[in-house]
């Protein structure tokens, strides 16, 4: 560190990895600093915990039928109490988790690797035909009504699995591949948008001067810059996601049974509305909540972190202290 | 002119995605004939049904018929009941219109009022306050919302009906009334939405030099809060817009909750009786719904905002 004060210190050069890694833990320890974002990522990392240990955690069989305790009060016994045909509401809830995680990030992988890839191309290629071409096509897809559509899908298609082309798309898989192509347009207009000022700046020419291709120079100078609103954004649909899968089911078009979903045991639930048995509907309908919660929580603490505005008064306020 | 472009673009966008409705529509597992007639329909009963509904002819040329009679609010027959479809969605849709229009209006009114009192107390109590309630807004499922209204609001009060609407020839307070849970639903998510645009927008405006302008020369705050409002509102007609569109996706679901009388009803049955003809034109409806109030918004932005138009 202080060997030569002389000459500027020439930090050696990190590897992509390691550089990306730094990133991500300075980026989490900041969203934990945050209150929003440090309640929504310890939600999000016990969801997932519980999500991928629901096969060896001491549950109940989420599918057995426990006759004699039909619509039994929470207790010891079965802590969340159970349904009109007697299974355990406990690990059914944790067994939903499962179906609306994986569906929503899935779609939102899938919406972000197509919009991101389109926005960056046409966003290099700013004013070619590729460019006419690729953001055209976005603006067909955003001029359909996701739900709307995902309705007529399954209800066309049938809530089977059906096979295109040889592939068999179980319906679950339908939605994924429909949801995250309409997520596409919105995260392409984003990155678009960003990428056309990027490409604009100096150290892109530098670098096309140096005679980097332009895969290099878009995936590993521009992608980089422009890559945090981008995921904000997909933090906010992954709630999105879960919120629209869940109505699915729970119009009886998404998750199909025996497989626990909470649409589903909400839907289950609404014949018992009007009666005492509160935990049926309560408690399905807070494990959603929940869930979409702990995104929205930790978006909105991703944007305060990214907000140049509130940015310049920390430097501000940071810069008044030295002073 | 530009009317004109919008108008032209607005078209296009239907034809292209009205084609890709169609071909979706096409992606049945089962021949319509099949489905509807049943497995031991004979090649000549099943031939005849192709014929009667034009399902022996080139598939271009039915999208082209179909189409061009859909512009004339010709939806085609049924399957199922053989009865017209746009009697039937003309019918149903209105319940629909007056769910969305009423939702959107709320959704405007409380997110202009709340998102404006959250940029006047910026970093205050208020703000932080608000900022929570949107952030749980946003991520409450609307049909549990539903739910739960009914069960701890309807229920435990009495004072609003628990689904089905009051027609309107019983008196305009319980038709309404009727409608207070159901609109609230809807609402929630888009305030939610709307009102942190609101407050970001003014947050803005409300830092410009004429602001403060304004405020040197002392004229009255609700005259600098129009001003103010003047320019934070334009930028958020094409998301209020798409809104609107979005809302008829949700009405939906919340019309099943609430057992309202509209199209969702049509649809659903659409959907459980196999009758493609009339889930694609629900959907096209909508679809057009959707396209035309996000052309309308470009247009009132366009007014607006006179910035817009040189782009």
């Amino acid at each position: 560190m202080m060997a030569d004060s002389s000459l500027p210190a020439v930090p050696e050069r990190p590897s992509a990895m390691t550089a990306t890694a730094r990133g991500a833990g300075r980026f989490v320890r900041a969203l934990m600093r945050e209150p929003t974002g440090a309640v929504g990522l310890v939600l999000i990392v016990v969801l997932l915990g519980v999500a991928l240990c629901a096969p060896i955690l001491p549950l109940k069989d989420p599918l057995k039928l426990y006759i004699d305790h039909r619509l039994q009060a929470p207790g010891a016994e079965f802590w969340l109490g159970t349904d009109q045909v007697g299974r355990d509401m406990l690990s059914r809830v944790i067994w939903g988790a499962r179906a609306s995680l994986a569906i929503g990030l899935a779609a939102v992988a899938i919406g972000v690797v197509l919009g991101t890839a389109i926005g960056l191309i046409a966003g290099y290629k700013a004013g070619t035909w590729t460019d006419e071409l690729l953001m055209k096509t976005m603006e067909v897809l955003a001029s359909i009504p996701l739900l709307i559509w995902a309705i007529a899908l399954v209800g066309i298609t049938g809530t089977d699995t059906i096979h295109v082309a040889g592939i068999a798309l179980s319906n679950e898989t339908k939605l994924v591949l429909l949801i995250g192509v309409l997520y596409a347009p919105g995260l392409a207009r984003l990155t678009y948008g960003l990428a056309r000022a990027e490409v604009q700046a100096e150290y892109v020419a530098a670098r096309r001067l140096q005679g980097a291709s332009a895969t290099r120079i878009v995936l590993s100078d521009v992608l980089p810059n422009i890559i945090s609103p981008v995921l904000v954004q997909a933090t906010l649909l992954l709630g999105v996601t879960i919120i629209v899968e869940a109505s699915l089911s729970f119009i009886g078009l998404g998750v199909q049974p025996p497989t626990p979903s909470w649409g589903a045991m909400l839907s289950d639930s609404r014949a018992l509305i009007f009666t005492d048995f509160w935990w049926v509907s309560i408690f399905p309908g807070a494990a959603v909540f929940a869930s979409v919660l702990a995104f929205n929580l930790v978006g909105d603490g991703m944007r305060t972190i990214l907000d140049p505005r509130r940015r310049r008064r920390v430097a501000d306020a940071t810069q008044g202290g030295a002073a | 002119m530009r009317i004109f472009s919008r108008l032209l673009s607005s078209l296009m966008l239907l034809v292209v995605v009205s084609a890709m409705l169609f071909a979706m529509c096409r992606a049945t597992p089962v021949s319509p004939a099949r489905l509807t007639l049943g497995s031991d329909a004979s090649a000549d009963q099943i031939a005849s049904f192709n014929r009667q509904h034009g399902l022996d002819r080139p598939v271009v040329a039915q999208y082209g018929a179909w189409l061009t009679h859909a512009a004339t609010l010709d939806f085609g027959h049924s399957y199922v009941s053989g009865n017209d479809i746009g009697p039937e969605i003309a019918d149903t849709l209105p319940g629909t219109v007056e769910l969305v229009t009423l939702s959107f209006v709320l959704t405007l009114v409380m997110s202009i009022f709340l998102g404006t009192i959250a940029a006047l107390k910026e970093d205050g109590a208020a703000d932080h306050m608000l900022r929570i309630a949107a952030i749980v807004g946003l991520s409450i499922p609307s049909f549990w919302l539903g739910l739960l209204l009914i069960r701890y609001v309807a229920l435990k009060t009495g004072w609003l009906p628990v689904g089905g609407l009051v027609p309107w020839a019983d008196g305009i307070g319980a038709h309404l009334g009727s409608l207070i849970l159901p609109v609230l639903t809807m609402s929630v998510y888009y305030i939610a939405v709307l009102s942190r645009l609101v407050r970001t927008n003014m947050v803005d405006a409300l830092s410009q030099d004429y602001i403060r302008t304004a405020r040197a020369l002392g004229l009255p705050r609700g005259r600098i809060l129009v001003y103010a409002l003047k320019n934070a509102l334009p930028s958020l007609v094409s998301t209020a817009a798409m809104s609107y569109g979005y809302m008829f996706g949700w009405a939906l679901i919340v019309e099943q909750i609430f057992n309202l009388p509209g199209v969702s009803r049509a649809l659903l049955a659409a959907i459980f009786q196999r009758d493609y003809p009339a889930v694609q034109a629900i959907v096209l409806v909508i679809t057009t719904i959707f396209i035309v109030s996000n052309g309308c918004a470009d247009l009132v932005q366009g007014v607006l905002d006179p910035k817009v138009k040189r782009t």
